[in-house]
């Protein structure tokens, strides 16, 4: 603050962030006043489990978008088709020996070849590993039963996402490199339409219950696993009631968080893609692979829609709606800063929050639909860049 | 002997060429199916069921089905000699529930050369979005149940050129203010209060309207507040929370699928379940809420959506001694022989039974009109006039009655969602343990709906309609 005293530049700024700060105490301040602390207490858990699956969204956002500079819209898409692909697998007793071979076999046609074909035929050495990988896959794939239904799931599942996020890249990205990028997110949006279109083609649109975080019921039947209540109606004037299987999403979506952070941090592809995303050109003339970095780059993002696509599943239901819950994570996105992983996870909590405590204090779902954007806009208006985001001076 | 000859081969050509024509005194189709006797041979003709609506959006789960409904409808109205022996046929377009989506696909239908006769619309926001655009073109549109503003215009008072083939939201609240007042089961008490909880949208607004809460304050029944939520929100337990905060004791939804499932699965989390009762829109009994409630099991061992109340203006499919029903549930048998990836537990839901329903209809109305200007002549307009004299049951399921002005149908019972008993004949509750089926690698139980009431006319909710309290 006595920075922004010094600099006459800043004062405006800080006058805007008091007088919104004062603004929503004014406002808002007697409307909480007047709820009940359990209800307080509740909404903040559910916007932090919320939340969290909406970072995890975000985080895919946010990988492409470092590595490419481009906008994915077809995320959502990208979340619904891998989070079907995975309830296939998972339900699916018994998969079909040639389809669990073609499967595999194009899956890692497609990851081994990202650098083209000719270039496999030059690397003998790729081939082999190519052909341990897949019959070790299709092996994996048709273990029979109800017991491996998580392995099947899991492996299934990982394959359909990386195929997908390849085939992205491969086929509708890649031919456009070098094209203005506008180009490029269009073609996200082209994507995200032909996604919707496949699933209702291949899995219709029922919504399918995604039994994940289970517990069987007295009659036998497996069901979603029942909520935890706790009992703080002394304390807070009622009880509290958290939903395991939120609970257990939100968990899944920080670890996975974690995992991506880390992978970023220490490994050299992950550095590689950081350094690509600061400068295609650059990383290129000091030897990164630049082209199988944007591959890889849409192989993870695709796998963390994956993910976010199981959780959100298991906490929900999957259907074709679920591709719509990537718009509660572009405000996420954009609010932590459009090239920040810490910020996408700052960033879809604290829309989140917003979402639940606007339900809370608004009655209807005009808070539900605005605050995040109100929020987002206010937050942009004094830090354009987002709350983590890189400022960016371009000199004309 | 030539001439003898000669004119038995014209009675044998007469005969081969006149049966299709005779045989729309329903020869091939069974005796409770009454249609009007036709009056021209419409062999060689074709009547399309144009349709369009959301096929990939929010409704998706609902208007599945009707399109399988309305094949196998099709089917076996053209295997029993079509409308006066034209044949039906559909052809729809998917409008994702986008707005302007709607737009472009009527201006494209509507220009089409011939202009068509008669549509069919699914949603509300549709019928609200072409009401004035279909009055213009003269193309009278069936609608499966709609909103005031899409019947009956802004004012409540200016009937349309689109009919609901079941009542009106507006309506249907009525109907269950109704139930909850009278309380014939002795499960309500006094002092009722209603939380409506709906989708946004014109559709989950549909029902939310001053009348209604006026007529059901009249009727013992307040309103204790409405919230509403996007059909992709993750969680409503703040809207639900508030509507019990502010003293409901009836959670009522008007929406479908995930909506009445969410609203329930919501209830059984927060513990509320012994604080208030649910009930819905027609569309709340159908067959996906009763699948997708299967995820939360209550506390009385049973799935979050049993005891569900909600309206059900026609006949279901457990009602198999209705001939209608019987006659549905043997065709969706056999088709499920041979098409079983499209005749799935979920596809026994509203949507196919709406869609024989419409087949059954459009051949009531076709004939009817035929009869009257000639089918070559038909135009939408004299389509609207024979559909405003209607009186018509299709397949006995539901009453058809446009007379005096009306747009939408007035007949609507409450019937209870609850699942069937291990002894395949009752409703499983906390003594009598459900039956348990698998289906593919999923254990299931079977959903089912119980008329609680007899067919009764709904009131009339309309601004200005003939039982909305005074002032």
């Amino acid at each position: 603050m006595t920075a922004a005293l010094r600099d006459p530049r800043k004062l405006p700024s800080l006058i805007a962030t008091v007088a919104v700060i004062v603004i929503a105490l004014v406002w808002l301040g007697p409307l909480i006043a007047s709820s009940a602390p359990n209800r307080l207490v509740q909404s903040g858990i559910t916007g932090l489990l919320v939340g969290g699956v909406y970072s995890l969204v975000a985080l895919g956002i946010v990988v492409i978008n470092k590595a490419s500079g481009v906008f994915n819209f077809a995320h959502g898409g990208m979340m619904m088709v891998a989070g079907f692909i995975f309830f296939s697998f998972f339900t699916t007793s018994n998969i079909a020996l040639p389809f669990a071979l073609i499967y595999s076999l194009v899956t890692v046609g497609l990851a081994v070849s990202i650098f083209g074909w000719r270039n496999l035929l030059r690397q003998p050495s790729l081939i082999v590993i190519g052909v341990v990988a897949v019959i070790a896959l299709t092996f994996v794939l048709t273990l029979p039963g109800p017991n491996y239904k998580w392995i099947r799931g899991i492996v299934g599942g990982a394959m359909g996402a990386a195929l997908l996020g390849l085939a992205v890249e491969r086929f509708t990205i890649r031919p456009l490199i070098g094209q203005p990028l506008f180009a490029s997110v269009m073609m996200t949006l082209a994507v995200s339409l032909i996604l919707n279109g496949t699933t209702q083609l291949i899995w219709g649109s029922q919504p399918q219950t995604l039994l994940i975080f289970s517990e069987v019921n007295p009659i036998g039947i497996e069901v979603k696993a029942s909520p935890l209540r706790f009992d703080t109606a002394e304390l807070l004037g009622g009880n509290i009631s958290v939903e395991r299987t939120r609970l257990y999403a939100f968990g899944l979506s920080l670890v996975a968080f974690l995992a991506f952070w880390l992978f970023f941090r220490y490994t050299s592809v992950g550095l590689a893609m950081r350094a690509t995303s600061e400068n295609q050109m650059l990383a290129q003339s000091v030897g990164l692979r630049v082209r199988m970095i944007l591959a890889i780059a849409w192989a993870i993002a695709a796998l963390l829609a994956g993910v976010a696509g199981v959780l959100h599943g298991g906490a929900t239901n999957l259907d074709t709606n679920m591709q719509y819950l990537a718009l509660r994570a572009f405000p996420a996105v954009l609010l932590g800063g459009i090239e920040s992983i810490g910020g996408a996870l700052i960033g879809g909590l604290a829309i989140g929050l917003t979402e639940e405590y606007s339900k809370l204090l608004f009655s209807g779902d005009i808070g539900e639909q605005l605050a995040p954007y109100i929020v987002l806009m206010v937050v942009l208006v004094l830090r354009p860049e987002g709350l983590f985001g890189q400022k960016r001076i371009d000199r004309i | 002997m030539k001439k003898a000859q000669f004119l038995l081969m014209l009675v044998l050509l007469v005969g081969v060429f006149a049966a299709p024509a005779l045989a729309q005194d329903d020869a091939g189709f069974p005796d409770f199916i009454q249609h009007t006797e036709c009056e021209e041979d419409l062999t060689g003709q074709n009547i399309e069921i144009l349709h369009f609506g959301d096929l990939s959006g929010s409704y998706a789960f609902i208007t599945q089905p009707l399109l399988v409904g309305l094949e196998d409808a099709i089917n076996y109205y053209n295997s029993n000699g079509g409308v006066c022996g034209a044949t039906l046929s559909q052809r729809f377009d998917d409008t994702a529930g986008v707005p302007d989506q709607v737009v472009a696909t009527y201006d494209r239908f509507s220009t089409e050369d011939p202009k068509p006769q008669l549509l069919v619309l699914y949603a509300s926001g549709d019928a609200e979005a072409l009401r004035d655009r279909v009055a213009e073109d003269e193309i009278p549109v069936l609608i499966s149940a709609g909103s005031v503003p899409g019947l009956y215009g802004d004012d409540g008072a200016t009937p349309g050129w689109i009919f609901a083939t079941n009542p009106l939201y507006t309506d249907q609240l009525g109907s269950f203010c109704d139930f909850v007042g009278n309380d014939p089961m002795g499960v309500f008490g006094e002092g009722q209060s209603i939380g409506y909880i709906s989708w946004e949208g014109a559709f989950g607004r549909a029902a939310d309207t001053e009348e209604v809460w006026s007529y059901c304050e009249s009727v013992g029944v307040s309103h204790a507040g409405s919230e509403f939520f996007l059909p992709t929100t993750q969680d409503i337990s703040a809207q639900v929370q508030n509507l019990v905060d502010a003293g409901a004791t009836i959670l009522y939804t008007n929406s479908l699928a995930t909506g009445p499932a969410l609203v329930a699965a919501t209830v059984v989390n927060l513990g509320l379940e012994d604080q208030v009762v649910l009930a819905g829109v027609n569309w709340a009994l159908d067959t996906s809420v009763g699948l997708l409630g299967q995820a939360t099991f209550g506390s009385d061992g049973l799935p979050s959506t049993d005891g569900l109340f909600g309206s059900a203006p026609f006949y279901w499919w457990t009602e198999t001694d209705q001939p209608g029903i019987a006659l549905i549930r043997e065709q969706f048998d056999a088709a499920a022989e041979t098409a079983p990836e499209s005749h799935t537990p979920t596809t026994q839901n509203i949507a196919y039974l709406l869609g024989w329903q419409t087949v059954d209809l459009y051949t009531e109305i076709y004939i009817q009109t035929a009869n009257r200007v000639g089918f070559e002549n038909i135009t939408g307009a004299d389509i609207k006039e024979t559909i405003e004299g209607l009186d018509y049951s299709p397949l006995g399921l539901t009453t058809i009655n446009f007379q005096e002005g009306r747009r939408s149908t007035s007949a609507n019972r409450i019937a209870m969602m609850g699942y069937l008993a291990e002894d395949g004949a009752s409703m499983a509750d906390a003594e009598n343990p459900p039956m348990v089926v698998t289906v593919g690698e999923r254990q299931l139980l079977v959903p089912i709906n119980v008329a609680l009431t007899d067919f009764v006319d709904a009131p009339d909710l309309r601004p200005g309609g003939a039982d909305v309290p005074e002032g």
